[in-house]
Order: structure tokens, then C-alpha cells, then sequence
């Protein structure tokens, strides 16, 4: 890309028109290029999913007949839609239970001054440093007594995602940040109390974090492998996508399952990408206004 | 667990054991008539996660109640390869299914781990009685059999494409080599695996024997993989690895020609090759002008009990398992699943007889290179598995030597400690300057006494005895085992005694001028 | 190192400006730590000097203290119930009798205290060893009593330790509200009432209200298990000492000698290993995500570029995608069976090479396959970056660039004198956060490599020359049967002690952490 820059140096004598054409010319051909490059795994995933063959690898990119057998097979003869269900019903709760928690702590680090909390701060800071999938070994003896693992792993999981989330306060406190203080402090002057600034007067502003930090929630159960398959304990009744799925790599089970993998990736991936594109914009909103503090 | 549930545990087995005392005073000397057993059990159970064998088991199970009248089993069956599930198992065993299917391998780590309830006399009879030498001993700890002998067909054999290689090559390994280089088509062998490296090992005679204590933990090894022998198998497996047709994914069958692999792949095989399946034991290779005919493990797979609280409980999980393992239900898993029967009668019969891979399995574990998997330590698969990659990376003699002497030090690694030091005594304490990390040796004084050497120690100063420089066995003030430091009183020069008889321990601390 | 002056410094060529920069930014790093040392330092006196006000004032309000005020040293809340904070009473002295009864009550915090042998070298957690197989000749069936299990034991030991500073900390802020309330009546003026308390958690004291539930489940589900964590490398917890078969023991600083030992049997070197390749992958996935994820932002925000929207839909859709899907399937196209792994292979340079070594596929060359690792988490990184720069783009004022124009700047001089200094001064702490997270980045190493190809074993699992320090740790714990948790306890406080001295130089270092009011 540094190369693009060298071009335009050189070519200055051409005219301002002539060289800006050339340049534009050299970013869409990048930009094809990321588009194919960035693309190819998922169009590759699609095709697998229609090929008839079940083993992995086949040497060709496009199928040789299109088949609609693993689709059928996945819903009909697999537990798949329970483990849908699971991960979806993780992705609707972690959304909103962690976006209270990241929106309070967010909220109060930008906005309030209090004894205290810089240290929370930089104790926040910290921790987030200690790996933290150790703490893993503990919690899982815990909730196997409280009844939270196999069966149950879906709430205990929930609890785990949503109840250490408000040390990634990082972002929408940047988004919290940009909102000027002069309006709450003119609120302030009119009588309202801390709650009534926080829910009448920066909550209307902060859509795009609100909504940025709801998708987040949402997306994280669906890719949850190590932390799930720890609680879930082999139990199919709790799995989420990711834990059923793994299980089809196996050794055993990869020539009979490869392609089969491949569709659930296509059904698992649906919601996500049409929930994530359909708000895009918030999401852009949030993570472009929150990360210039972040 | 809390002491008031422990009490509760022995109350409830004493009170069975006194109901069952007195059945047997109306006359019944054994447990056959299974009226005692009536009841209602909540029981989870892993098995295969193979499309349709959960569905078998469940039916299974049905038959069995049907045989046991009174008996009323709520299975819940999950879905768990056999390959890693004790891993699983060990990972938690307080909340492990009650009854699950594991490769043997594990057998050790689940003995280690207290996750296994070892079959009643008469069970683990009936087990030895009708299962075959290889699978009994694969079940068996330190002569104790601790699991039910599920299949026998878990060991690997080769695959191939008759179109390519004649029923002659295949009995050569350069010849599969040669034909598999020709067409352009892969020979898929594992050899970075080390279930699959040993192969080549086992063919020159070499051998690899861990023995293990009756806790379930390795004492020693009995290995000569570094010697001239295991020299020539690193030779032959250098030929296999550094052709270009060698591929060690044989997960996959795309472009095989050939692929040594086990019955597991049945299914995928026939699809492969579709009319030109072969299937036969594996080839021999050659070196020097000297061929050698490739060995490998036989393993099986087992199903165990997870150990119950319960009397009564222990008693029908056993009946279950043995009926879950017995001949109509390997056969009925034989037709369907094609899985290799460890029951002699099972074996026998026509079913598993006119099975290609079964065949070919049975005609490779004929062979006497083949060792039946027994107790292995779970570091040795990480440590050998390096032998094919050194094989294929090595460029001569002495880099495969090299490669054999590596992993002679990894194994010798493992055991670190012999046995002497494993008994020998030890000082342990913030003495001398060191913080509880510096063992102070003792050395026998006369039978069942030990001294120290001559240490400085300083009043207010703490100090424990302890064997094998670990906690195991330690003894603290007054000799009791596990007890509290003891505490130096005046300081000054000492030496540490220990008397000890076995049971009983006392240590003193005598002045030295 | 001598600072120019300003005019001295505006005479330097582009180079010496650079270097000059450069040698600063070094220069600043030992005074950094120092500074930090002095912090910490200053940090501990402050604490001894609250510590000693603290009793000085417990002391002083006994002393002065009316009735009412000696008993609430004994009775939680009295002071409280006296001056007429019903609630607050109350719930002080609901909060004592809790804690009593709690501690003396069979099985409660004395008794776990004891079971725990808390801290004494040589002596197990928990004090019943499970009866392995028992026989019972009457039904011909061996049976397990079950035990302690040590890691129960000592957990509810470390509640019952943290239950203690609870109640001493609340002993305290009860004995001082009391002081306060008395010395309140005493001027004459009235105290707040429990409606107004109420009140208040909603106008002065919200922050309470809204930090209430975040920090309980931090708490509880990261900083108790942290400390359980750490308190795990001076036990002897490992696979053949689960603690429910057979319980683990203290064991004090024993263990760390096994990691610093550097000849046979120790961890020192393979430890050494993996961590300077863990560095490594973390500068080079940030910092290769960082600028080329820029110069996508910066191409598809040019002037006179159509369908902006459809270039950033096109990156984005990799965050959608499950990475367990997209990274599994990626890892085994590169694969010599997989499309690009088969492309590759027709080209004869790549094809001799792979058979001159002997590599399988690529992924079996530990330099290609950290190279691919490095390539493909390009692929992951840069929407994220993308996004991020968009945003900041946008925020840099235009003007900026109108007068840069006029005094006749070349969009490289503009790139360099505007965009770059001012993403990096926006974005420093962002790429502090995502070194840190790369170092810890465990999903794409081990969907995609595994960790492979093998280098030998160690902490009794397999080590691969593409294993980062956390999924070493991980193949230590949960994914062997050989389990070394106390190791994996001690790595993982090394692990801890190198990041955060890393961030804490970096942040003394990069200018626009140190105030963060500064831009707004």
C-alpha cells in the first residue's frame, strides 16, 4: 500500500485529475481484492454445505450436485435445533443483562466523581490482565454443586458472561465521554436528581452504544467454545452451537460429518449476520464514537 | 463432603447391609433372584456418539428390564467419543454418568482418579470367563479387572485401492510406496501419532511396557525403543515419511490410494473406494535386506461404573453393564455398528466371520508383532508422537539416533524419580536458611530408623519429615502422620532421627557438640 | 539525553526528527519505571499512614464516645437504633448475627477453617481421604465412600476469610457512623433519615446504585477466583492430587523452583520459549492489524471512492461470523488437501521446498505456519481496525488538512503529519488493550494451529512452537489428563506480573493516557 503512495509522487506531473483517476483506479483494484480475499471463506462454507459428499476436503470448490441433505439431516436427525434454541436464548439474555451491567459501570466511570474511582478503574485494569480462563477451574466446581452445569449450563453460562462483562466498560465509556457535560449540568441546575439526568437526558443520546453493546451480548454465546464445553459437560441437552458442533470434528466423526458442519455453520451464521448487518449502523456509530476515547 | 453426609452414607450401607443379612437368613445365599433389586434408577450413561448407537442402547436397555422384572431404568444417554472420554470423566468425577464407554487407554487415569467401581467376584469371573486374553487384561490393574470388556476391534489395519495396488503389494510397504507414487495418490498414515508410530517399533520387536501400582499410578517403564532395533524401524519409517505420496492425515481420505486406519472408518472407506476396497492386515517393510512385518497396538474399548455410594445401586448398575456387554449385545452392535466383539462367542459368529474390515482386523492382531494395548502413561503419547515427525525432518543416521536418544531422556523424565528416592526420607522446613522448598536427606540408621545429617538450627524454627520429597507421607510433632510442624525449641546443632515401622512414627532431635 | 529546543528541533531533517523522537520515547522508558516504583512506594506509605489514622481515630472515638456509642462497639448498629437510622441499624445488626451464626454453626466458618489447615506446609486441605472400594461380601459389590474434596474445602475456607473482612469492615464503618451521628446531635443538627438515604441512592450516591450489581459479579466471579487462583501455585493440585480422590497439600514456594529450573526436567527453558514467541505474535498481530487495517480505513474513506458502504459491509461481515466456523474452516484450506493449500503446491518452488523438508502441509514448517497465523489474524483484525479509524478519520478537523494543502503538502507529508500522529495519540490506550489481548488471544491459535506443529512436552503436555503461554496453560488444565494446575497457577501469575508491567511502562510512556480529561 506504501507502493500506491510512491505511484502518486511520481506521477504529480500528470495533472491533478489524471493522477487522482490512476490512484482510484489502484484503491478499487485493492479493494476487489479484500473483497474476494475477505469473502472466499464464507462463499467456500456455503458451497461445502450443498455438496452431497458428507468427508471433508473434497477437491473442488463448487459442488458437483446440490444437495439439500445435510439442511434436512441437521434439523431431522440431530439435536441441533435445541442447541439453536440454547444459544439463542444465551445470546437474547446475555444481551440485555450485559448491557445493563457495561451501561451502569460505563456510565459511572464518564460521568460521576466519586472517592475511588480511579482505583476501580486501574483495579479493573488489572485484573483484566490475569488469564482468565484459570478462574474456569473454580467456577466450574461451583456451579456443578449449584446445579448450573450439563442440563443447566445455558443459565450458568449466562451468569458467567454477563457477570465480569462491566470490565469492558472500555468503549461506551469513550461514547459517554464525547456527550458534553454542559447538559448535565444544566439539568442539574433545573432540580433533576443523578437517576433523572441518567434516564431522561444522556439515555435519549446514546442509541448507538445501547445498541452497540446489546449486539455484542448477543453475538458472544455463538462462538463460546472452551468456557461451554467445560460447563456443558457432554450433556446435549445444554450445548450450545458451538460445543454440538465441535463434536463432529472428531477423529471419528470427520468423513461422516465434515459437510454437515459446514450447513449448521450456514444456519448458526444467519441470524448473526442478519441481526449484525441490520443494525451496522449503530454498531459503526458505537465502536467509532466510543473507541476515539476508548 | 460434610461429615453429617458421610455418617448418612454409612447409616443407609448399614442399614441395607443388615436388610440384605437378613434375606440371606430366609435361605438365598446369592443375589439371583433380582426381586432385592426392585425399584426405579435414575441412571446416566455416555456411549458412542456414532449416528444410532444411543438409540441401540435404549433398547438394550428395555430388553433388560424385561429380563429383570422389577427393575425400572431411566437412562439418560448422551453422545461421547469413547477416544477422550475418561478425560471427561477425571475432569469431574462427582457429577460423571454412571455408566460410560471408554478406549482402554484411559483405564489408568480413571483407576488413578478413584472414577471406576471395580465388578464383584462373581462379576469380574463371569468378565474373564467369556471375553477374550487381550480385553480381560486391558480391563485389568494390578490383577484387579476394573471394567467391562465392551469391543475388541480397536487397532488399525490397511486400506486400499485394488485398482492401483495388487493384493501382492499390499503386503509391502515399498510396493504401496512405489504404486502410490506412480498414480499420483496419497498413503495416508499417521505416523505423528503415537497409536500409529508404534507400529513400526513393535515390527523390529521392539517394546514398551508400563506397570503400575495398584493405585493406578506408574512405577516403572521397560523400554528399549533406543537400541539397534528401534534404529532400523526409525529407518523404515524415514522411508514411508519422506516419500512424496506420505500424507500423516489419515482423517481424511481424499486422494488415498492407501490408508491405514481402523474400522472406525468403515463407513468412509466404502465410500472412498466404492468396488475397488481392500482391506488387509498391514504391509512389512525392509531394511538392510531384512523385512520386517508391521506390528501395532490391538485396543478395545470398555465400559465401566462409576463408583456408587449404594449397595443396592452398585448392584444393578454391575447386572446392567454385564448384560450391556454380554454376547447378544455385542452381536446386536456387531451387525449394526460393525464393531469388533471382545465376547468369544460373539467372535465366533457369522456375522463378524464374513466382515471385510473385521477381518482384516482379526488377521492384523494375528499377527505376533501386534501387542494388545495394555497400561500406558498418558505423557508417552505426547513424547513418542515426536519419533515420526524426527523420522521425516531427519536427513541421516545420527539425526535418527539423536531422535532415539530424545526420547529415551522424555521417558526417563517421566519416571524422574526411582524407586530408592521415592523411599528415601527427608528434612523439610524453614531451616538452614531455606523456606519449605530445600529437602535435608536422611540416611538409614539401623532397620526402620533414619538420621539426618548434622543441621544448625535456630529456635522458633519449623520443620516436618517427609518421604519421597513430596507430602505423601510426612509426619510433624509427636510422629503423627500429616500432624503439625514441629518447633524447634533451642537453637543449636542437631540431628534429625526418625523411627519408623510402618505404623507407628516418633522423630527426635539429637544435640550434636 | 539533551533536549532540543524548539528551534533546534525544527531544524532537523525528517530522519534526525525520527531518531530524535525515537531516542526520547527510549530515554522516557527507565524513568517510567522508576516513576512507578516511586508510585508503588508512595502508594504502601499512604496505606500504613490511613492504616495507623484508622486506629488512632477507633481509639479516640471509644474514648469520647457517649454509651450508646461504646456499646455499638460490641452490638452492631446500636448507635444506629439510638439516634434513630432504624434501617441502618437494622441491617447492621441482621449483618452481625449472620456472621455469628454463620461461624459457629456445625460445618460453618470455623469448621472449614480448621478442615483447611490453612497455610501449614506439609498438611493436606481437608482431613477425610474417600475409601476407594470398599467391599461388601453380602451383595458382592465394592462401594466408595466419598471424603473432603480439598478444592471445596478450600474454597469455602477463602469465603469464610473474606466473610472475616467483611464483618471487620463493617464494624468499623458502623462504630464511625455512630461517632458521627453523635457529633451531629451534638452541633444540633438533624440526621438523615432512612427515607432520605433512600433518596439519596438515586441523586448523591447513584453511582452506588448503578455499581452495585457490576461490581458484585466482578467480585465474585473474577476477583474471588483470581485469589483462589493464585493461592493454588503453593499447593501440590494436580492430576494424580485432585483433590477429591485424593486430597491436595500445601506445599509453599516448592513448585516455583520447578519452573526456573533450566536444565532437564525443569520448565525454565520450554517457559522462556514460549514466551518470547508469545511477544513476538502479539507486536506483530497488533501492530499489522493497527496500520493496515488504517490504510483500508483511509482508501475507503478517499474522496471520489463510490460504495463505501458496500466495501465496509464486505469487512464487517467477518465479525458476524462465528470464529469457531470461519477460523476451522480457514485452518484446513491452508491444509496441502485444502483449496489453497493445493494451489500453492502448483507452484514449483513451494512444492520442492515442502518436499526438500519434509512438511506434510504448511502448517507443518514452524516458521510458515507462524507466518500464517500472523496472515490469517490480518484477516480477523483489520474490520475491527477499519471501523475504529473510520470514525477517527472523520473526527480530524478538515481544516487541518485545507491549510496542509495550501502550504503545498503531498498527501504523504499530509498522512504523516496529520493522520498518523493524530490515530496514534487517539488511539494509544486502544493499542495497549489489544496488545494485551493478542498476548491472551487463545481463540485463533487454537482454532487455527492447535498450537502445532509439536516441539516436545512439557508440564506434562505437549508444547508446540505455536503455542502461546495461554494455551500452554490450557493444554496443562483442561485439555490433559495430566493435569498440572498448580503449574498453570504459577505461569499464570508470571503471565499477570509481564503484562501488567508492560502496560504500566506503557502507559507511563504515551501521551494521551496520562490525562484523560485532556481531550474532549
Amino acid at each position: 500500500m506504501k507502493k500506491q503512495n510512491d505511484n502518486k509522487i511520481k506521477k504529480t506531473g500528470l495533472g491533478a485529475k489524471a493522477s487522482r483517476r490512476i490512484s482510484n483506479a489502484i484503491i478499487y483494484f485493492i479493494l476487489i481484492v479484500i473483497t474476494i480475499v475477505w469473502l472466499f471463506p464464507f462463499v467456500g462454507i456455503l458451497l461445502e454445505s450443498f455438496k452431497t459428499e458428507t468427508n471433508m476436503q473434497t477437491p473442488y470448490l463448487f459442488p458437483k450436485e446440490f444437495g439439500f441433505d445435510h439442511y434436512v439431516k441437521l434439523f431431522t436427525k440431530t439435536d441441533f435445533l435445541k442447541w439453536f434454541g440454547n444459544t439463542a436464548i444465551m445470546g437474547v439474555a446475555t444481551a440485555v443483562l450485559q448491557t445493563v451491567f457495561i451501561l451502569s459501570m460505563s456510565y459511572v466511570l464518564s460521568r460521576l466523581r466519586f472517592k475511588g474511582r480511579k482505583g476501580l478503574m486501574n483495579m479493573m485494569l488489572i485484573l483484566g490482565m490475569f488469564p482468565g480462563f484459570l478462574t474456569m477451574i473454580l467456577i466450574y466446581k461451583v456451579f456443578a454443586d449449584a446445579g448450573l452445569t450439563e442440563k443447566m449450563a445455558p443459565l450458568g453460562l449466562i451468569i458467567v458472561y454477563c457477570a465480569s462483562s462491566a470490565m469492558g466498560y472500555y468503549v461506551s465509556k469513550g461514547f459517554f465521554d464525547t456527550i458534553p457535560k454542559s447538559l448535565d449540568e444544566a439539568a442539574r441546575v433545573d432540580g433533576a436528581t443523578r437517576f433523572q439526568v441518567f434516564y431522561k437526558v444522556i439515555m435519549p443520546l446514546s442509541k448507538p452504544i445501547v445498541i452497540y453493546t446489546i449486539l455484542m451480548g448477543f453475538m458472544a454465546p455463538w462462538g463460546d467454545f472452551i468456557l461451554a464445553s467445560y460447563l456443558i459437560h457432554e450433556n446435549s441437552q445444554g450445548m450450545n452451537v458451538a460445543v454440538g458442533m465441535y463434536e463432529w470434528l472428531s477423529r471419528t466423526n470427520m468423513n461422516t460429518h465434515y459437510t454437515m458442519f459446514c450447513a449448521a455453520g450456514v444456519i448458526v451464521a444467519i441470524p448473526v449476520v442478519a441481526v449484525f448487518l441490520g443494525l451496522q449502523k449503530y454498531y459503526v456509530e458505537g465502536v467509532t464514537g466510543g473507541a476515539v476515547k476508548g | 463432603m460434610k461429615m453429617s453426609k458421610i455418617l448418612a452414607v454409612i447409616l443407609v450401607a448399614i442399614m441395607l447391609v443388615a436388610c440384605f443379612a437378613a434375606c440371606d437368613q430366609g435361605g438365598k445365599g446369592d443375589n439371583d433372584g433380582n426381586t432385592d433389586l426392585a425399584g426405579t434408577y435414575d441412571i446416566t450413561m455416555w456411549v458412542s456418539e456414532k449416528d444410532g448407537v444411543a438409540d441401540q442402547f435404549k433398547q438394550q436397555i428395555a430388553a433388560f428390564e424385561k429380563a429383570n422384572p422389577g427393575i425400572k431404568i431411566n437412562a439418560s444417554i448422551e453422545g461421547v467419543t469413547e477416544a477422550d472420554a475418561g478425560s471427561k470423566v477425571v475432569a469431574d468425577v462427582a457429577t460423571a454418568p454412571d455408566i460410560y464407554c471408554f478406549a482402554q487407554d484411559q483405564l489408568a487415569r480413571l483407576v488413578q482418579a478413584g472414577a471406576l467401581a471395580k465388578p464383584g467376584v462373581k462379576a469380574a469371573e463371569t468378565i474373564k470367563a467369556n471375553n477374550d486374553a487381550g480385553s480381560v487384561a486391558a480391563a485389568t490393574v494390578a490383577g484387579s479387572i476394573y471394567a467391562y470388556p465392551m469391543t475388541s476391534d480397536n487397532g488399525y489395519f490397511l486400506y486400499y485401492d485394488k485398482s492401483i495396488i495388487s493384493e501382492e503389494d499390499a503386503d509391502s510397504l515399498e510396493a504401496i510406496i512405489a504404486a502410490c507414487e506412480k498414480n499420483g495418490k496419497k498413503f495416508r498414515y499417521a505416523l505423528e501419532n503415537a497409536w500409529y508410530t508404534a507400529s513400526f517399533f513393535f515390527a523390529t520387536g521392539c517394546h514398551s511396557t508400563w506397570t503400575m501400582t495398584a493405585e493406578g499410578e506408574f512405577n516403572a517403564i521397560d523400554d528399549d525403543f533406543n537400541s539397534a532395533a528401534g534404529l532400523i524401524a526409525m529407518k523404515g519409517m524415514q522411508k514411508l515419511a519422506q516419500s512424496p505420496c506420505y500424507d500423516s492425515d489419515a482423517d481424511t481420505f481424499a486422494d488415498a490410494g492407501a490408508i491405514v486406519t481402523g474400522i472406525w472408518n468403515a463407513g468412509a472407506a466404502e465410500e472412498h473406494f466404492g468396488a475397488n476396497l481392500g482391506a488387509t492386515d498391514l504391509p512389512s517393510f525392509e531394511v538392510d535386506g531384512k523385512s520386517y512385518h508391521l506390528g501395532g497396538f490391538t485396543g478395545y474399548k470398555l465400559m465401566g461404573v462409576k463408583p456408587q455410594t449404594d449397595t443396592k445401586r452398585a448392584a444393578v448398575l454391575s447386572l446392567l453393564a454385564q448384560y450391556l456387554t454380554g454376547e447378544e449385545c455385542q452381536l446386536q452392535r456387531a451387525t449394526e455398528f460393525q464393531w469388533g466383539p471382545s465376547n468369544l462367542e460373539a467372535a465366533k459368529s457369522e456375522v463378524v466371520q464374513s466382515n471385510i474390515s473385521l477381518a482384516a482386523f482379526a488377521k492384523q492382531a494375528a499377527s505376533e508383532n501386534c501387542v494388545p494395548q495394555g497400561q500406558i502413561h498418558g505423557a508417552w503419547w505426547d513424547i513418542a508422537k515426536v519419533l515420526g515427525a524426527d523420522a521425516k525432518a531427519a536427513s541421516s543416521d545420527a539425526a535418527l539416533q539423536t531422535a532415539l536418544d530424545n526420547y529415551d531422556a522424555a521417558i526417563d523424565a517421566v519416571l524422574s524419580m526411582s524407586d530408592e528416592a521415592k523411599q528415601a526420607w527427608s528434612v523439610i522446613g524453614d531451616i538452614c536458611g531455606s523456606n519449605w522448598d530445600t529437602d535435608f536427606p536422611m540416611t538409614a540408621d539401623g532397620e526402620n530408623t533414619w538420621i539426618s545429617e548434622v543441621l544448625e538450627l535456630e529456635a522458633g524454627k519449623q520443620f516436618k519429615v517427609r518421604q519421597g520429597a513430596a507430602w505423601d507421607v510426612n509426619f510433624g510433632a509427636n510422629g503423627v502422620a500429616g500432624g503439625d510442624n514441629i518447633v524447634v525449641e533451642t537453637t543449636g546443632k542437631y540431628q534429625v532421627k526418625l523411627v519408623y515401622d510402618g505404623t507407628t512414627a516418633s522423630i527426635e532431635l539429637i544435640p550434636v557438640e | 539525553m539533551k533536549r532540543l529546543s524548539d528551534l533546534d528541533y525544527l531544524k532537523l531533517n525528517k530522519w534526525q526528527a525520527f531518531w530524535y523522537k525515537f531516542a526520547l520515547f527510549i530515554c522516557a522508558i527507565p524513568s517510567a519505571i522508576w516513576k512507578g516504583i516511586k508510585k508503588l512506594g508512595g502508594f504502601f506509605k499512604n496505606c500504613g499512614v490511613a492504616v495507623k489514622d484508622e486506629f488512632v481515630d477507633i481509639g479516640s472515638t471509644f474514648k469520647r464516645g457517649n454509651w450508646a456509642v461504646k456499646l455499638s462497639f460490641f452490638i452492631f448498629g446500636f448507635g444506629n437504633l439510638f439516634y434513630g437510622q432504624i434501617m441502618r441499624g437494622i441491617l447492621f445488626l441482621l449483618f452481625e448475627i449472620v456472621f455469628i451464626a454463620y461461624m459457629v454453626l456445625p460445618s460453618g466458618g470455623v469448621y472449614w477453617l480448621i478442615k483447611g489447615n490453612w497455610f501449614k506446609i506439609g498438611s493436606t486441605i481437608g482431613t477425610v481421604q474417600p475409601q476407594k472400594n470398599v467391599y461388601d461380601p453380602i451383595t458382592d459389590q465394592y462401594i466408595t465412600i466419598w471424603g473432603d474434596d480439598s478444592v471445596k474445602v478450600m474454597l469455602y475456607g477463602l469465603l469464610t476469610f473474606i466473610f472475616i473482612f467483611a464483618f471487620i469492615y463493617t464494624w468499623r464503618l458502623q462504630v464511625k457512623q455512630c461517632r458521627i451521628c453523635m457529633d451531629i446531635t451534638a452541633k444540633g443538627k438533624k440526621i438523615r433519615s432512612g427515607k432520605e438515604d433512600m433518596k439519596s441512592l438515586l441523586d448523591d450516591q447513584f453511582h452506588k446504585t448503578l455499581l452495585a450489581l457490576p461490581l458484585a459479579g466482578i467480585l465474585a466471579f473474577t476477583v474471588l477466583p483470581i485469589i483462589y487462583m493464585v493461592l493454588i501455585a503453593f499447593t501440590s493440585y494436580d492430576a494424580a492430587h485432585d483433590g477429591y480422590s485424593n486430597l491436595f497439600s500445601w506445599v509453599g514456594f516448592e513448585h516455583f523452583n520447578e519452573l526456573f529450573n533450566f536444565g532437564q526436567g525443569g520448565l525454565g527453558l520450554t517457559f522462556g520459549e514460549i514466551l518470547s514467541w508469545t511477544l513476538m505474535w502479539a507486536f506483530f498481530a497488533t501492530f499489522t492489524n493497527y496500520f493496515l487495517g488504517m490504510f483500508v480505513a483511509i482508501m475507503i474513506n478517499k474522496k471520489g471512492i463510490k460504495i463505501k458502504k458496500f466495501w465496509r459491509t464486505v469487512l464487517v461481515m467477518t465479525i458476524a461470523i462465528p470464529q469457531f466456523v470461519s477460523l476451522l474452516y480457514v485452518s484446513k484450506l491452508f491444509t496441502t488437501s485444502g483449496l489453497i493449500g493445493r494451489a500453492l503446491e502448483q507452484i514449483p518452488f513451494i512444492h520442492d521446498w515442502r518436499l526438500a523438508n519434509n512438511f506434510v502441509s504448511l502448517w507443518d514448517s514452524p516458521t510458515v505456519a507462524k507466518i500464517l497465523l500472523i496472515v490469517i489474524n490480518i484477516w480477523i483484525g483489520i474490520p475491527y481496525i477499519m471501523l475504529m479509524a473510520t470514525g477517527i478519520l472523520m473526527n480530524i478537523p478538515q481544516d487541518l488538512y485545507e491549510s496542509a494543502k495550501i502550504d503545498g503538502a503531498s498527501s504523504v507529508q499530509q498522512f504523516t503529519k496529520i493522520t498518523l500522529p493524530y490515530m496514534l495519540f487517539v488511539t494509544g490506550p486502544y493499542l495497549l488493550t489489544s496488545f494485551v489481548g493478542n498476548l491472551n488471544n487463545f481463540n485463533v491459535i487454537y482454532l487455527l494451529s492447535g498450537g502445532n506443529p509439536i516441539k516436545g512436552t512439557a508440564g506434562g503436555a505437549s508444547v508446540g512452537h505455536t503455542d502461546l503461554l495461554i494455551t500452554w496453560l490450557f493444554k496443562m488444565t483442561l485439555g490433559s489428563t495430566e493435569s498440572k494446575y498448580y503449574m498453570a497457577s504459577i505461569i499464570g501469575i508470571l503471565v499477570f506480573l509481564v503484562v501488567a508491567i508492560l502496560s504500566l511502562i506503557v502507559y507511563n510512556v504515551i501521551p494521551s493516557t496520562r490525562n484523560e480529561e485532556d481531550y474532549k
